[in-house]
């Protein structure tokens, strides 16, 4: 590990909000602000938030689905931003994307080998002839039998369609993989059967992973890394046990004790961050979390705070206050 | 609901079955639900998607139309089974005696009237007596008390600026504030009891801990019961006294909640409780194998089956009985009298 | 080659079980009174049509020759539904006249899927400029009525069933268009659209290989719920002498005719009427039924 497979630099998605007349957007929507981001080869980058924290947003530009309004995205050392679509047809297969609703993500015109195929196919350097055989192996790999490639996504249930989904995005022999919400939308049960499966199959094949999620619980399961975005921006990037053993952002630390453990014992008290999370369209100025934040003070509320390297390795905090705060001792 | 609690309950549910007539044939739903909620407890009815507890929760209210979904049973409440009664007589039971809120506030709250005009509504409906004597303490007249009346109950569910909050509309809102409102809404006639189905799921964590806060401390204050129908594991560890689980359409253990989490007894409680993700968990997830039943032809004996590890011969034939132990009861053939030894060796 | 056969095997089987389901709803659906009964009024009429020369007892006098010698008589044996002012037989114009409805009907509704349903996907899938047009053309086209569009016509090329055609297909396309670039709209924010341009394919593959499979179910539906109000509508122009000239056959031109005799005669204004009224009903239920047996 430490070769760096992809890292964006001051990215910035907005989308227009409103239009004039002469359809000039009146407003933006900043999805995404400001982000520099690095993913390793072959680590897990986990990547939560709440709902409209620009998470997904984030995932999509990087593969270049949406695109940024300015800042950089290098994927393999090659800056992707500016390339038309034919030039971004070779690194396509090299980047795939699981989404969160697997019913919706499969034609369903189309038998399970048919989205298959379409896949396989998609690679260029694809062997021709046995696109059968690749299509049975790959639903080995997902756990789904041969019998199952002749059948049609609504004969099934919600985890096998996700398996599809996942076999899918393999098809193509990919490097990178970003997984949105993947697993939000399936029972406890058959989430624990997908996080496996995504655990196992980045082992076996070497891939990395951008994994977002709003589930902390979640995320612990399968990253290395977690980077905590709020209103469009990254709050803290930390290695994964630390980030909930000691978290350096207030945001971080809010978040944490909010999300419900499945221990009676632990007497959770719920005493969350307060207010809401702020729009997009017009986010606060200085800290967008110094309204929420129980330790701000006066620069917090005018000056913007950089993303600052912590000693640690590959550990960043965009906080005013960390230093002062230092939630590493107490323990919940 | 277990031998110590000498109270009486407030609900109880005895034998609740509902079946859907579709065109695939006649659905199952609930195949025998039985439960007992005491006041001011907090019961969790966890499972997964179709295992039927939201089918219970709208089987309780009395939601259903009888032409959709035949239900049998009884679900008590002061005697009277709420299963008999017409949608009129329902009515005056519901919001005074029981209430409840729904997984998508927003979609609950009527789009078309203001915020203050639907709660000015049920502020007259339900608080008459409140009414005549904020009349008579302040001397003013009947729509001010009502404002001030309506004003102070959401006030209590922590909502602020109230009168900017009473002229908006329901989109006009976030998720987390709309359940806010409907909780004040839901509460405001007292009732004994409050069901609330997935009612934090479509909110983000740190809303979902305000309105977990709050709903614990309506319980307290007013000896509210809650039914909270779930299937988060890590909120009916922390919010709620007493556990149900339910598994296609049927419960199949309860407990007090430390009891359940430390010492589960039933196999599927126990897969469950391991495939929860938990941020202090080093090791491993461990999956239930499987998927849930198909309910146009659900497993013989113990609908469980299929997906247990621990599956006898039995179980696939003879439905299992209720056990009660100290603290459980659970519906698995593993603690049948004639076969107690194996189950303690395992457990 | 062994795991090539068991595959072949897997797939005829479950080929073998994506028929069997099909055959089961689609007895199913036979089974349901209504959808039975309009499927074979529909079959009845279209064959009447089909072998007009065939079916009508007197297929001269269903093309308009004259038989002055029977005129205006009332039901019996020999003209099973009378005759009109000429003599002519109602029954042969009848089965005459079910052409231009069931043939005019059919090339109407065509006609308006063939333009409108590529119009709406192009406008669906740009976006922009293509489907602001698009949906400006449709709306102006939608607001004026087909009678006005029909005189227009008419002054140009003659009064006659083709510009009757003309001039209902001109504000009836747009409805197509309209409808598709919504159904595009909704799909292309479906996620396996996504994944598709994930794979790195264009925008036609999606378009041909994505949406289109999605969208004709839609197509088939309307077109055949559009079969009834594009009978009545060729019937209107008839009857207002717009459409069919005589002496041909055509359902409304018949009831116009009947009209001054329908207190003394009133079989000759009825029965074109009624021969519309059940076949638009028998189109319309099909069609309802259809849309479930789809959905389901």
């Amino acid at each position: 590990m430490g070769e760096v497979l992809i890292r964006t630099q001051s990215l910035r998605t907005w989308f227009p909000k409103r239009k004039s007349l002469l359809g000039k957007p009146g407003a933006w929507l900043k999805a995404v602000d400001d982000v520099s981001l690095t993913i390793y080869r072959g680590e897990c980058l986990g990547l939560a938030g709440e709902s409209g924290c620009g998470k997904s947003t984030l995932g999509r530009t990087i593969l270049q689905l949406v695109k940024p309004r300015s800042g950089s995205v290098r994927f393999d050392g090659t800056a992707l931003r500016n390339l038309d679509f034919r030039q971004l047809q070779p690194f396509r297969p090299r980047m795939q994307m699981v989404f969160q609703d697997p019913r919706s993500s499969l034609n369903p015109k189309m038998t399970m080998l048919k989205i298959l195929a379409e896949a396989i196919r998609a690679n260029p350097d694809h062997d021709g002839d046995s696109i059968l055989d690749q299509a049975v192996e790959l639903a080995d790999m997902v756990d789904l039998r041969p019998e199952h490639l002749f059948r049609y996504p609504h004969e099934f249930s919600g985890g096998q369609q996700q398996r599809i989904c996942i076999a899918r995005a393999l098809a193509t022999c990919p490097d990178f993989i970003v997984f949105d919400e993947s697993t939000s939308a399936l029972d406890v049960s058959v989430q624990a059967q997908i996080l496996n499966l995504i655990k196992r199959l980045k082992q076996r094949l070497g891939l990395t992973y951008l994994f977002i999620s709003h589930d902390l619980n979640v995320l612990a399961q399968v990253c290395e890394r977690i980077a905590v975005m709020y209103a469009g921006q990254i709050v803290e990037i930390q290695e994964s046990g630390r980030l909930f053993s000691s978290p350096g952002h207030p945001y971080t630390r809010g978040l944490r004790d909010a999300v419900p453990i499945a221990d009676p014992e632990a007497k959770q008290t719920f005493v969350s961050i307060k207010g809401e999370v702020p729009s997009l369209v017009d986010p606060p100025a200085g800290c967008r979390f110094h309204p929420r934040c129980d330790f701000a003070d006066r620069l917090c509320a005018t000056r913007v705070p950089e993303l600052q390297r912590l000693e640690r390795h590959r550990s960043w905090i965009r906080c005013h206050r960390y230093r002062q705060l230092n939630f590493n001792q107490e323990r919940r | 609901m277990s031998v110590k609690q000498k109270e009486k309950p407030i609900l109880e549910v005895k034998d609740l079955v509902a079946e859907f007539t579709t065109a695939a044939g006649r659905l199952r739903i609930l195949d025998g639900i039985d439960f007992s909620l005491f006041p001011a407890e907090i019961l969790a009815l966890v499972g997964e998607t179709g295992c039927g507890k939201s089918v219970t929760a709208k089987s309780i209210m009395n939601l259903l139309a009888e032409q959709v979904c035949k239900r049998r049973g009884k679900v008590m409440m002061d005697g009277v089974n709420l299963l008999d009664l017409s949608k009129k007589q329902m009515r005056s039971y519901l919001g005074r005696r029981i209430s409840m809120i729904f997984q998508n506030p927003i979609a609950s709250i009527n789009p078309v009237f203001t915020l203050g005009e639907q709660i000015r509504r049920l502020v007259r409906i339900h608080m008459a007596g409140e009414i005549t004597r904020v009349k008579s303490e302040l001397g003013c007249t009947t729509a001010a008390a009502i404002d001030r009346l309506a004003a102070a109950n959401l006030e209590k569910v922590g909502l602020t600026d109230v009168d900017q909050l009473m002229r908006a509309y329901a989109h006009q809102i976030s998720g987390g504030m709309a359940q806010r409102y409907r909780i004040a809404t839901a509460v405001l006639g007292n009732p004994d009891v409050l069901i609330a189905d997935e009612a934090t799921s479509a909110l983000d964590v740190t809303v979902q801990a305000h309105i977990l806060r709050l709903l614990k401390r309506l319980s307290a204050e007013k000896n509210t019961a809650i039914i909270f129908i779930t299937h988060d594991l890590g909120i009916a560890a922390q919010l709620c006294q007493q556990v149900a689980v339910m598994y296609s359409g049927r419960i199949v253990e309860v407990a007090p909640t430390a009891e359940l989490f430390k010492n589960p007894l039933h196999p599927y409680t126990r897969g469950l409780l391991k495939a929860v993700p938990q941020l202090s968990r080093k090791t491993g997830l461990e999956h239930i194998p499987g998927t849930i039943p198909d309910l146009r032809n659900p497993p013989s004996g113990c609908r469980f089956h299929p997906r247990c590890r621990q599956a006898m011969e039995r179980c696939r034939r003879l439905r299992p009985p209720l056990v009660e132990t100290k603290s459980h009861q659970v519906c698995c053939h593993l603690y049948d009298a004639g076969n107690k030894e194996a189950a303690w060796a395992k457990s | 080659m062994k795991d090539e056969l068991k595959y072949k095997h897997l797939a005829e089987q479950a080929a073998r079980e994506h028929r069997r389901e099909r055959k089961i709803r689609t007895i199913a659906f036979l089974k349901r009174k209504s959808a039975a009964a309009a499927l074979l009024v529909l079959v009845l009429i279209t064959l009447a049509a089909v072998f007009a020369p065939l079916v009508a007892p007197y297929p001269d006098q269903g093309k308009g020759a004259v038989n002055l010698g029977e005129r205006l008589q009332p039901l019996s044996g020999k003209h099973l539904l009378g005759t009109d002012t000429f003599g002519r037989d109602i029954l042969s114009r009848l089965v005459y006249g079910a052409r231009v409805s069931i043939f005019g009907g059919l090339f109407i509704v065509c006609a308006a899927a063939l333009i409108g349903v590529p119009l709406g996907l192009w406008a669906g899938y740009s976006e922009g400029a293509p489907g602001v047009v698009i949906s400006r053309i449709g709306e102006i086209l939608i607001s004026f009525p087909a009678v006005l569009i029909a005189i227009a016509i008419t002054t140009v090329i003659g009064a006659g069933l083709t510009s009757a055609v003309i001039a209902l297909i001109i504000p009836w396309w747009p409805w197509y268009a309209r409808i598709i670039q919504g159904e595009v709209l909704r799909l292309k924010r479906m996620l396996f659209v996504e994944a598709a341009q994930m794979l790195g394919y264009g925008k036609s593959y999606i378009l041909f290989r994505h949406l289109l499979p999605n969208i004709m179910r839609t197509v088939m539906v309307m077109m055949l719920l559009d079969f009834g109000p594009a009978i009545i509508s060729i019937g209107l122009l008839g009857f207002l002498g717009l459409g069919t000239q005589p002496p041909n056959a055509d359902w409304g031109l018949m009831v116009w005719e009947g009209a001054p005799n329908l207190m003394q005669q009133p079989w000759i204004a009825i029965s074109p009427g009624a021969a519309m009224f059940i076949l638009v009903m028998a189109f319309n239920i099909f069609g309802d039924n259809l849309q479930d047996y789809l959905d389901g």
